[in-house]
């Protein structure tokens, strides 16, 4: 709060002007007072206090900003030099001339002052006052004689005529006054023309001892008011009417005109006296009220130097400011616009190349955002997309690479970026075969290619599309872009449904003649069979029989071909896989000798939802194949299990089904599953098929494994269902018969 | 133009230093004695100062500067935790001048514009430090029962000298002519 007002009181101009006002005008006054003039003369000591006080009070003012600015320097404030510069320049331009004006000043005043002072002109007072005197001297040794007279007359005058007497001797000498004092200084009478003067003036006892040793006293007295008189007093000598002594004053009037001369010489000499008794004080006097004049110019163009070094500084100072701030990156910053000169210009234009950089770099911001934001996106979509993505340089190096390509790849892509692609260490066979693929494109300069890369890794079969187009010029990224799908669930759904339309048309083409087929060779059989002898008709039977047989065996294959073309939808429903396992093989275990039959059923099993007669068919079909596989063996042994297994958000169900027969040729291996792809000399080919499919249409999965004793186990995985409080299996979405994940 | 900075600087320190002090050469004013007589309930002051001038002060009388030399008076009444109070207050003022023409010392008493001449310096002096019958105070305006003090001081005012001589005078101990206070209690 004080600092404030302190702050206030130094930094605004009006208090330095009211100061530096007052001061003038207190200076000025003491000025006046200097030559003694009556009206200021008493005030000179409180005006020169006043003065001082009031230079201090400057001399402060000007520590104050003299701190300030130089603490400013030191801290290297920015238009501190230059205002240092700019002080030091007015202040030396204003103080040389007003020290040089001071000097001439003072030599003026003091030659000025020792010129009023002649040794002529003061003797020649001197002498026009013993003139006066002299002239003076004769009317007092007039009256002189005068007043003797006028005592001799008294002398013998009685106390009771005194009063009398005294007045008819004034009229006759012409006293203003006379007083007649007993020795014992008791007036025993007194005349005067002055009829208000009631108390005689004494004389003093100077006069009287000067009286009682020599007779008489004779002076001049300059009377108060009444102008100068010439005092007179003589002892009255002792005479008949009084034993002892009195004594005797007379007042005599100057006559006028002489009066007047004697009043202004005593005047003009006692007033050039006392100037030249002055002399030096008011030399000193003067002296001083110049210094202090001097003073408070100094002071005051000091200050303004002060004032005005720091308005001029000001802009350059925010100009300087503003550019450091320009540099450290800060654009907001506007400089106070100040006045219509080159320096506001200059202001004006800083301002406006300042807003210029703060639109430009907040564009390029915004851009950047933008592109941030594209990056992003694009890397979203990149990510989320089922084809592996990477995107090359020029120097084929890895840019970018999304997660499906690293999945395809089975490497970490994040390893890669910034790296060669093609001096890439491959992290397992499909990268390398892809690599090998890709090395061949790229090192041939390929502008665009599409390559489908059957790859068998770890015991599967995978159909990989690759396809890379070079990066055209229009745009600046220049490399390659390289897109692999995994195509190969794809490919065994077209496999698969390829079979399918076959199986139908096979079904449609062939299962119409067969019933004629049939009938004819029933007729045949019925019309003829009467008719010709025994050996003829047991001939015709034997080869009606086989028409009908085997027209029966087609009609059962186009059945099944039609059923795998185009099954019935799946009615699900809840079911107890181990009791289905059960009655299935109750079937067979008596109807097959050769095979020994194994189960290890797990207890507790997911809940699983299926329909049970596909699943029924399922079992069939595997159990066939297992015992056909088993079918020339020694001793054949075929074992079925089941267990429960952890998947990903369910529990699963696995269902093995493991015999020790011969093992599957490796050229089927990869197409275990496709129709018509048997290693049996009879059977349709189309039993695994069907497996598959059902297994596929509960949205399980199958796949062969081969035993470490030899054999072959193939294994079911199908999804269970939650086990819920109450028991019941949740329903779950209808299957289709679409093509399940492939693994 | 440095010396007279420091002259004017040496004023302002040496004036609240107005406090009087003793001249040198014996120039001093001495209270030789005073006291007060209660006539018809006005207290009466009597006194006699003993007035000497330094050299300097003399020749500035001599030159023609008239002197102006006061006398105060104070009745206080003394307070032991606090400044005196002052209860009444008389300043006497006499003018001393020299007549060139007549040769004759005047005396002023500004109070009453009574005029004395003298042919001698020390018959001035004497008239000048003789004070007899001044009329003090009125007792009615005192309160009974408490003890006042009286005191009285001369001293020459600077102040009325003309102003080229006052920063001197202030400065110069010679011209410093002061008494110290002369204190007596004041008959109830």
């Amino acid at each position: 709060m004080a600092s404030a007002v302190l702050k206030r009181l130094t930094s605004g101009w009006l208090p330095v002007v009211l100061l530096v006002a007052l001061l003038l005008v207190s200076l000025l006054l003491m000025g006046d007072a200097t030559e003694n003039s009556a009206r200021f003369g008493r005030m000179f000591s409180i005006l020169l206090v006043v003065n001082v006080l009031g230079i201090l009070a400057l001399l402060a003012l000007i520590g104050i900003h003299l701190f300030r600015l130089l603490r400013q320097y030191q801290r290297g404030v920015a238009g501190s030099r230059m205002t240092v510069r700019m002080v030091a320049i007015f202040a030396v331009l204003s103080v040389a001339p007003v020290l040089v004006v001071y000097y001439f000043s003072m030599q003026f005043l003091h030659r000025g002052i020792d010129s009023w002072f002649d040794v002529r002109v003061e003797k020649a007072l001197e002498d026009a006052l013993d003139l006066g005197r002299l002239s003076l001297d004769l009317r007092m040794r007039e009256v002189l004689r005068q007043s003797e007279q006028l005592a001799v007359e008294m002398r013998d005058v009685s106390e009771a005529l005194t009063a009398l007497t005294l007045d008819e001797l004034r009229g006759r000498s012409g006293a203003t006054e006379l007083v007649l004092w007993a020795s014992s200084g008791r007036v025993m009478a007194s005349s005067s023309a002055d009829e208000t003067t009631l108390v005689p003036s004494r004389p003093s006892e100077g006069i009287l001892l000067q009286v009682r040793q020599s007779g008489s006293y004779v002076g001049l007295d300059p009377i108060q008011d009444l102008g100068l008189h010439v005092r007179v007093v003589v002892a009255v000598a002792p005479g008949e009417a009084a034993a002892e002594g009195r004594i005797l004053q007379a007042l005599f009037r100057i006559p006028a005109r002489a009066d007047t001369l004697a009043t202004s010489v005593e005047r003009a000499y006692s007033e050039y006296k006392e100037l030249a008794f002055l002399r030096v004080p008011l030399k000193y006097s003067f002296t001083l009220t110049l210094s202090l004049v001097l003073l408070l110019s100094l002071l005051t163009a000091v200050l303004a130097a002060f004032y005005s070094a720091r308005r001029l500084a000001a802009p350059i100072r925010d100009l300087a400011e503003g550019t450091r701030a320009v540099a450290a990156g800060d654009y907001s910053k506007e400089v106070p616009a100040t006045a219509h000169d080159e320096l506001g210009f200059l202001v004006q234009s800083f301002n406006s190349m300042t807003r210029g950089i703060a639109r430009a770099s907040a564009e390029a911001l915004h851009s950047q955002h933008l592109l941030e934001e594209h990056n992003a996106y694009l890397e979203a979509v990149l990510g989320d997309l089922s084809s592996g993505v990477i995107t090359l340089d020029e120097e084929l190096r890895v840019q970018r690479a999304n997660s499906a390509a690293a999945n395809i790849l089975g490497a970490d892509p994040a390893t890669w970026i910034g790296q060669r692609l093609l001096s890439l260490a491959p992290e397992g066979p499909v990268m390398r075969q892809v690599l090998a693929a890709l090395r061949r494109r790229l090192e041939a300069g390929a502008e665009e290619w599409s390559e489908e890369l059957e790859l068998s890794a770890e015991g599967s079969r995978r159909v990989l599309v690759c396809s890379g187009t070079r990066l055209s010029d229009a745009t600046s990224a220049r490399g390659y872009v390289i897109v692999i799908d995994d195509v190969t669930a794809l490919v065994q759904a077209q496999r698969d449904a390829a079979w399918g339309e076959v199986a139908r048309r096979l079904a449609h083409e062939i299962k119409n003649p067969l019933t004629p087929i049939q009938l004819s060779a029933e007729r045949l059989r019925q019309k003829y069979l009467g008719r010709l002898d025994a050996q003829e008709a047991r001939s015709l039977d034997r080869y009606t029989h086989t028409i009908i047989q085997q027209v029966k065996t087609m009609q059962e294959m186009v059945n099944a071909f039609s059923d795998y073309a185009r099954p019935p939808p799946l009615s699900l429903a809840p079911l107890d896989l181990n009791r289905l396992i059960g009655e299935v093989l109750e079937l067979y275990r008596h109807s097959t000798p050769g095979a020994r039959f194994q189960v290890e059923l797990a207890e507790a099993l997911p809940p699983l939802l299926a329909d049970s007669g596909r699943l029924r068919q399922l079992l069939h079909n595997l159990l066939k194949n297992a015992i056909e596989a088993v079918a020339d063996a020694q001793a054949g042994r075929i074992r079925v299990s089941t267990c429960s297994v952890a998947g990903d958000a369910r529990p699963m169900l696995e269902l093995r089904v493991c015999d020790n027969g011969s093992d599957i040729p490796g050229s089927i291996a990869d197409r275990l599953f496709e129709p018509y792809v048997t290693s049996k000399p009879k059977g349709t080919g189309l039993g695994l098929a069907i497996v598959k499919k059902i297994v596929e249409e509960h949205g399980g999965t199958i796949w062969p494994e081969a035993q470490p004793e030899g054999g072959t186990c193939l294994v079911v995985r199908l999804r269970g269902e939650q086990r819920d409080a109450d028991g019941d299996a949740a329903p779950t979405r209808a299957l289709p018969g679409a093509v399940g994940a492939g693994r | 133009m440095r010396a007279r900075l420091i002259a004017a600087g040496a004023v302002i320190c040496a004036l609240p230093g107005i406090a009087p002090a003793a001249g040198d050469d014996g120039a001093l004013f001495s209270v030789e004695r005073a006291g007060t007589r209660l006539v018809e309930d006005v207290y009466r002051l009597d006194a006699y100062i003993d007035y000497r001038f330094s050299p300097a002060v003399l020749d500035a009388l001599e030159n023609g500067v008239p002197l102006t030399v006061e006398v105060r008076v104070e009745v206080i009444r003394p307070r032991w935790w606090w400044w005196d109070a002052e209860v009444a207050v008389v300043s006497q003022h006499s003018l001393l001048q020299f007549h060139a023409l007549s040769r004759q010392y005047l005396l002023t008493s500004l109070n009453t514009g009574a005029q004395l001449s003298f042919s001698r310096l020390q018959a001035a002096l004497e008239a000048m430090g003789t004070l007899r019958d001044i009329p003090l105070l009125d007792r009615k305006l005192l309160a009974p029962e408490v003890q006042y003090q009286a005191r009285l001081r001369a001293q020459l005012d600077i102040e009325s000298l003309p102003s080229p001589l006052r920063p001197v005078a202030y400065l110069s101990t010679e011209w410093r002519l002061a008494s110290e206070w002369f204190e007596w209690p004041l008959p109830s």
